[in-house]
């Protein structure tokens, strides 16, 4: 019985959290929860981003936490360009050759140079961001709207990170070498889609 | 049992945020001023990253060093206001608020060991752009003087508490935090600023 009347109780309160289903979004959705959304819902800037977190992880320290670093401010330059309409020839192939590089770097678990891993990680920061540079929506919204998305970037590396952090262990190099194959894969998988 | 861990998760998303004032509609007065630099998130990103510069130079505390940056934040809030107060309104102060913010976030993010001088020079000019982007929104002087002192007191309680807060983090790892942090607020105020001024 008081089983019943805590079930009731569970649907009553999903009822009250019911709100209006709007057809325009409105400022919230152009505004942070938009800038939230908008690299998780593109799987080729989710990759990629996930990719940054994986390498900075298995190259280590500075690495780690040099890469996280770098991309945001590259990537702002790129979102610069985009807004001032400056075209970049192939925005979405850059963005999933982002994906097949990152990913074979991880998968062949290549070593460079840390200036070197940040030039090629700042390349292709560009490509993400001159395509959210231009969807950036004008208004008061841009504050909320970028930093939205340049922390939804950031929690993506974190999760690259985290789940990079497992090559510390013989049996974690080999996932995460996996996990950088099967990122090329999607890599190739979108520029396919493209070409 | 997993119904009423339901019920508790459904409750905890359901909870909104409790303001004693809304920050901006219905709040006036000192209260309103006083919450302004804390709900506008330019502000609040510029005196953050400004804080955190100080904070990555020392501790803040030591005021034999350091008292140099908070107290040029606070002349730099007094002068806006008083040119404020004299009908002094320019027209880019949100650019310059972003513009403070961005640096203040491209020198967090480089951790770089600053001189005095400049540390001063940002809080002074992220104090000013902040005072000079809160212009009171009323006709009578007694109550923008009363809307101004609330912004006062908010930007420095939150300056207070930012440099308080970025100080106590020593360890490497909430280093690399703050750093990425900064880098979040420049490329966040860098693409808004671009947005501002290509309109």
């Amino acid at each position: 019985m008081r089983s019943r009347v805590t079930r009731y109780l569970l649907v009553f309160s999903l009822l009250l959290m019911a709100v209006p289903a709007h057809a325009h979004t409105g400022s919230v959705a152009g505004g942070f929860v938009g800038g939230l959304e908008h690299p998780v819902f593109g799987p080729d800037h989710v990759v990629a981003m996930v990719a940054v977190g994986l390498w900075g992880a298995f190259l280590g320290p500075p690495a780690i936490y040099l890469l996280p670093v770098v991309f945001p401010l590259v990537m702002a330059f790129g979102g610069v360009l985009g807004i001032l309409g400056v075209p970049l020839p192939g925005t979405e192939i850059g963005i999933a050759t982002s994906a097949i590089v990152l990913g074979l770097m991880v998968a062949t678990a290549v070593r460079p140079p840390i200036w070197s891993a940040a030039v090629v990680v700042g390349a292709f920061a560009i490509f993400h961001g001159h395509s959210h540079g231009a969807e950036l929506p004008p208004g008061a919204d841009a504050i909320a709207f970028s930093a939205g998305f340049v922390i939804a970037t950031g929690l993506l590396h974190l999760t690259g990170i985290a789940f990079g952090l497992l090559a510390c262990w013989p049996v974690g190099v080999i996932a995460v070498r996996t996990a950088g194959a099967l990122i090329a894969c999607a890599g190739f998988v979108f520029l396919s889609r493209l070409v | 049992m997993i119904a009423r861990i339901g019920i508790a998760v459904v409750f905890l998303f359901a909870s909104d945020a409790a303001l004693a004032h809304a920050p901006f509609s219905g709040a006036g007065g000192f209260y309103g001023g006083l919450l302004h630099p804390w709900f506008v998130p330019v502000h609040l990103m510029a005196i953050v990253a400004t804080a955190a510069v100080i904070a990555q130079q020392g501790s803040p505390w030591n005021w034999s060093m350091h008292w140099h940056a908070p107290a040029a934040f606070a002349i730099g809030l007094a002068a806006g206001f008083i040119a404020i107060a004299c009908a002094y309104a320019p027209e880019f102060s949100g650019e310059a608020v972003l513009a403070v913010a961005a640096m203040a976030g491209l020198l967090t993010a480089l951790a770089l060991p600053l001189r005095a001088i400049l540390v001063a020079t940002i809080a002074t000019a992220s104090g000013a752009a902040v005072a000079l982007d809160s212009p009171p929104d009323v006709i009578s002087l007694r109550e923008a003087i009363v809307i101004q002192l609330g912004t006062f007191c908010g930007a420095i309680l939150l300056m207070a508490a930012a440099l308080e807060g970025a100080s106590r983090l020593h360890r490497g790892w909430q280093r690399i935090g703050i750093r990425i942090l900064g880098s979040w607020i420049a490329a966040s105020a860098v693409l808004v600023l671009a947005l501002q001024l290509a309109q």
